[in-house]
């Protein structure tokens, strides 16, 4: 499965060119075996993955194995790399595919597959109070993702945390559209009834 | 819990994707219906908290082994020297990623073990708040610092096959002193070794055996430069390495 118009935090125009030309540059060096300038894409582009990872694997040691395979991946493949994306997009396709073949590898071997990533379910158990004037922080929101089912919880990051449109996220997870709908939809309800439960405990 | 009819539409209003007509009709209810004002509240922050979350940053071992992983496979060209033999590049940098692991966690050993109270009472609750020391959390750290010390040593192991056969290579004085510096640190690391073994969770000892361990991978990695200068016709840079061992 291959993402194929990617679009999130697009470069603005005006430096979209003389940025793809040092992205050129920049591959061109790594591809001559410079290990000095794939640090310098690894610099500009690993937090980003890591924190997707991360988010999605809900575990950091995994993520951080995940990230190397990622980045080992990306300095194999980058002679295919024609510059008809910008590399971050192109980067960012390849670590969603191997997160996603990870989840699911891992969720074959726990006997989830069919739930994992096209989960429908109900949302029975998403009866909750209410926030009020209650915030919500970031600490409180890493922890209740953490407790998502995986389906939901890459819809939930891929939409409201990385900004990608329905029809992206439908792409990338290969799931209908209204199906990336209800996931995002289930999660932010989820979402609400775990921080609901975590202020009245 | 919101009226089952509008939750779709309330979402849809929390992102800004709902149709004119449908959003007339949402907000007309919402008038009169408290629940679906307090959902439709507590949906946009969670949109805005899911949008501010910060980017997590990756520890500095992923690179190293990222890079040591591109040297072992062939994939870098070295610039300035002649490249030398994989096995124990990959030796270094598996040595440079387990000594920063080893160093973390024994900073996560001596900032708990400074937390903890000699007569800490046992604490009932489940989860212990942020700052109280947890003791299989400690347990934890130091059978991960034992592996990593362990995988260090294998590391510094492999270091020491290409450095003998260095030695061997060199001018019999030059050779006899770096055997001597290095049968001193190896005393050193023995009677540390013996320390940690007396008490495994004396933070010092363990402290005492890590720098121990990090002057021999810096000597066998000076041993393996020196015999690279010396290769390269360069007797003054062979000469700073052995002057700056003094």
């Amino acid at each position: 499965m291959t993402a194929s118009k990617l679009t999130v935090r697009p470069t603005a125009p005006a430096a979209a060119g003389s940025g793809r030309m040092a992205e050129l540059a920049l591959v061109e060096r790594v591809r001559r075996g410079e290990l000095g300038a794939f640090e310098e894409l690894y610099r500009t582009h690993a937090g980003r993955l890591y924190s997707l990872a991360c988010r999605m694997l809900g575990n950091p040691a995994d993520a951080e194995d995940l990230l190397q395979e990622i980045f080992l991946a990306a300095h194999r493949k980058l002679d295919g790399f024609r510059g008809d994306a910008a590399l971050g997009t192109w980067l960012y396709r390849l670590a969603t595919n191997q997160i996603l073949d990870h989840l699911r590898s891992r969720a074959a071997r726990a006997g989830q597959l069919t739930d994992a990533l096209d989960d429908t379910g109900t949302i029975a158990d998403t009866a909750s109070g209410r926030l009020g004037d209650r915030a919500v922080t970031k600490l409180d929101l890493e922890r209740a993702l953490a407790q998502l089912p995986e389906g939901c919880r890459a819809a939930f990051l891929l939409h409201d945390v990385e900004g990608l449109e329905h029809q992206e996220v439908a792409h990338v997870l290969g799931i209908a559209e209204g199906t990336s709908k209800s996931q995002v939809h289930k999660a932010r309800l989820r979402l609400r009834a775990l921080l609901t439960r975590g202020s009245s405990a | 819990m919101p009226c089952a009819r509008y939750i779709t539409s309330l979402q849809e209003l929390a992102d800004g994707t709902i149709g004119s007509i449908r959003r007339a009709e949402v907000e007309q209810h919402l008038e009169t219906c408290e629940d679906c004002r307090a959902a439709l509240a507590d949906l946009e922050k969670i949109r805005d908290a899911a949008a501010s979350l910060d980017e997590l940053q990756p520890p500095e071992r992923v690179w190293l082994q990222i890079a040591g992983r591109l040297r072992q496979e062939g994939r870098i060209q070295e610039a300035a020297a002649p490249a030398p033999p994989r096995r124990y590049l990959h030796a270094f940098a598996l040595a440079a990623a387990l000594v920063i692991a080893i160093g973390g966690s024994l900073l996560f050993i001596a900032s708990r073990n400074r937390q903890v109270p000699a007569t800490a009472p046992a604490t009932a609750t489940a989860t212990p708040p942020t700052g109280v020391p947890d003791a299989a959390e400690v347990q934890a750290a130091a059978t991960a610092v034992e592996e990593a010390q362990q995988k260090l040593e294998a590391a510094i192991g492999r270091l020491q096959q290409v450095a003998d056969a260095s030695l061997q290579a060199m001018d019999p004085k030059t050779a006899a002193t770096l055997q001597k510096n290095i049968g001193i640190i190896d005393q050193a690391i023995a009677e540390e070794r013996a320390a940690v073994k007396a008490e495994p969770m004396n933070v010092p000892a363990r402290e005492s055996l890590f720098e121990a361990l990090k002057r021999k991978v810096v000597l066998l990695q000076d041993t393996i430069a020196l015999m690279n200068e010396m290769r390269k016709g360069n007797p003054s840079g062979a000469a700073e390495i052995v002057g700056g061992k003094g």
